[in-house]
């Protein structure tokens, strides 16, 4: 979305809920439409606000360029997550953004792709997958290695049967199997061997909880995976999504406004990211 | 021709009343609690120019403690925003469809501020690099836009100020609206915005054209005020040291022991910008709102679902001055700090930036305890080098 030089960015957009869709007990997947059209790439996210509850950064799950809905993953985590998942279709959403610098899309003309996700971390890597499925030159192989705490809680389940039927390499894994799961155990970290791309060659776009992007970042880069192509997104709380509120600071830079999509080599470089 | 003038004392409270009439005056004035504090200026002669710096520093005009930006109007609601906010819970929100109207609060008042230090003033140029590059920040542009500030050279510096290392003050060349120097019985007046020329030559009848003496004296003045500066730090030193590796975490951790986390330093600081955003409802609707915040507070970076990055201190506090000495003057140009003075008022740990500065370089502090008060005098720097017992088998915390 162009915003002119006057207008106030801080000023929300309404949005329709069209469809609430629940994906695990705690996560649903928002199918909201704006009052005017707004252009987004694959890793930028939207401040997303009640009236009355507030605003909290929300990574893009949808790839857009059509006219289709914009689509939202949202977990209840908090007070204004909790107010979301009060929303039925028909409601009203408010949102403003996009915000941040997305995945660098060209990184993987030409290579190989692991895309390693955990939990929630799935939804802003679900448009990146989509960009591939639709572009089949962007990149070579595409894996694509999820994680998550129980079978219940894996996001898109039934789509990652589709992307797998289109070609994706498709592994899961779960912490804590329940009857019926046939699949991996144990930490996405532990599948690089299923990966049928060369590691050395490939790029890796990472998302998932800080530990987890912690374990995959330091591991590729172990096996020989140059830094500049680890690619992470980093959340952190926002009040803004500008570059003004202070919050996401890590050392000179922003998250909101600088990221939230890092390279390894960018991360090494700066230890105030990752405290904790 | 120079845009520089004298004005003569007995004319000021006149000119005052000039620029009262297209603006809103505000000055230093002494409240009922002897704090010196910016506000409306009712009476002129209640302006007080020979105090020591206000609390909080005139930020609170261009960013203030607490600031509407945004309200929703809910059909039906009652008319009115009555000042009565109510806990917000999830319930509270608004749903349903099309909820109302949004209206934009940006304050656009008219207003001149009286009596500002130099210091202030340049910490005003990076604000303003702050929050107009980028993405730019409406509410702090609407105001600055709005507000024309006064300085006056400090001829008296306090024994907390030290922006005479840090080329913020006493006296600027440049980067204000309108600067006036007391030279006894008039003021000589430079200004150096357009609107600032404007608003000299608006009541150009009032002021005459500097002569040799006048330049004469507001020279002696200014080195005189020069002389009086009892703190002279560098910043550039301590930030080559933290640079060069030569400050540890073990350093931190004993300012981090001394930090109360009030949140004093931030809210005095001319240059500290972090704010947080809530929704208020009132009779009618809901007010989005800001108000200050600080990195020193352990609930800053909390994320959804109770995850803390920050939950050392030493790390937070380790965080607000690298913010201040590193991180500023490599994104904006200039340090996070311009030598007012304020934390060291302000400090009940005192672990404000000039005692910090002062202790990394291993100096003895009897000279800053002794302004901050006629208490106990603790030898700050001695402190911090000492490791207690305790901690010397603990190492260092790592940064993860």
């Amino acid at each position: 979305m162009k915003r002119k030089g006057r207008e106030n960015v801080y000023l929300p957009l309404s949005a329709d809920v069209e469809e609430v869709i629940p994906l695990t007990p705690e996560t649903s997947l928002f199918r909201v439409r704006p009052e005017a059209a707004i252009e987004y790439s694959p890793g930028q996210f939207f401040m997303v606000s009640l009236w009355g509850a507030g605003e909290v950064p929300i990574s893009v799950a949808s790839l857009g360029g059509g006219d289709g809905p914009l689509e939202l993953c949202i977990r209840r985590a908090g007070l204004v997550t909790g107010a979301l998942h009060g929303l039925e279709a028909g409601d009203t959403v408010w949102l403003r953004g996009p915000y941040g610098n997305g995945f660098p899309l060209d990184l993987s003309r030409g290579r190989d792709v692991v895309v390693v996700a955990g939990g929630i971390g799935m939804a802003p890597l679900r448009p990146l997958i989509l960009w591939f499925l639709e572009n089949p030159g962007a990149a070579g192989r595409v894996t694509l290695l999820y994680g998550a705490k129980r079978p219940e809680e894996i996001v898109f389940r039934e789509e990652m049967d589709g992307w797998r039927e289109r070609g994706v390499d498709v592994l899961l894994t779960v912490d804590t199997p329940a009857k019926g799961w046939e699949g991996r155990t144990g930490l996405v970290t532990a599948l690089w061997q299923d990966v049928r791309s060369d590691l050395q060659k490939a790029v890796a776009y990472i998302c998932g909880p800080d530990v987890m992007i912690r374990a995959a970042m330091g591991e590729l880069f172990l096996l020989g995976m140059p830094e500049e192509r680890i690619i992470t997104t980093l959340e952190a709380h926002m009040k803004c999504g500008v570059g003004k509120c202070g919050h996401c600071y890590a050392g000179p830079r922003y998250i909101c406004t600088d990221g939230p999509v890092f390279s390894y080599r960018e991360i090494r470089s700066h230890s105030h990211f990752l405290t904790g | 021709m120079r845009n520089e003038w004298i004005l003569d004392k007995n004319h000021l409270s006149y000119w005052l009343r000039q620029l009262r009439k297209e603006r809103e005056l505000v000055g230093p004035l002494l409240n009922g609690g002897k704090d010196i504090v910016f506000r409306t200026v009712e009476q002129i002669h209640e302006i007080v120019l020979d105090l020591p710096a206000s609390l909080p520093s005139p930020k609170e005009f261009l960013l203030p403690q607490y600031e509407p930006m945004l309200r929703l109007d809910i059909p039906g609601g009652e008319p009115g925003v009555h000042y009565r906010a109510q806990p917000v819970s999830p319930d509270a929100c608004v749903k349903g469809s099309r909820a109302g109207r949004v209206y934009d609060l940006a304050e656009r008042r008219r207003r001149i501020v009286f009596g500002v230090r130099p210091c202030d003033v340049s910490a005003v140029r990076l604000l303003d690099r702050f929050f107009l590059e980028g993405y730019r920040d409406p509410y702090y542009e609407q105001r600055r836009m709005n507000t024309l500030m006064v300085t006056i050279a400090c001829n008296n510096p306090d024994p907390t100020c030290f922006c005479i290392g840090l080329g913020t003050g006493p006296y600027l060349d440049g980067g204000f609206d309108i600067q006036l120097t007391d030279l006894g019985n008039r003021y000589f007046v430079q200004a150096a915005s357009a609107e600032g020329v404007r608003t000299v030559k608006a009541t150009s009848f009032l002021f005459r054209r500097p002569g040799k003496a006048d330049h004469d004296d507001q020279y002696e003045v200014i080195l005189s005020a020069k002389a009086r500066f009892r703190k002279r730090i560098s910043l550039e030193s301590p930030r080559g040291m933290i640079l060069a590796g030569r400050i540890k975490d073990d350093f931190w951790q004993r300012v981090a022991a001394r930090c109360f986390e009030c949140g004093g330093c931030v809210y005095e600081c001319p240059l500290c910008t972090c704010f947080t955003v809530t929704d208020r409802r009132y009779h009618g609707g809901i007010e989005r709102a800001r108000l200050w915040d600080t990195c020193l507070f352990k609930g800053f970076t909390r994320m959804a679902g109770g995850v803390l990055p920050n939950e050392k201190r030493m790390l937070r506090t380790k965080r607000w001055y690298y913010h201040k000495l590193i991180h500023y003057p490599e994104v904006l140009g200039g340090f996070g700090c311009v030598g007012c003075g304020r934390c060291t008022l302000t400090c009940p740990g005192k672990i404000d930036m000039a005692a910090i500065a002062t202790a990394m370089k291993g100096l003895d502090l009897d000279g800053a305890t002794a302004v901050v008060g006629k208490g106990r005098q603790v030898g700050i720097g001695e402190v911090m080098r000492r490791p207690k017992p305790e901690e010397t088998g603990a190492g260092p915390e790592g940064e993860g």
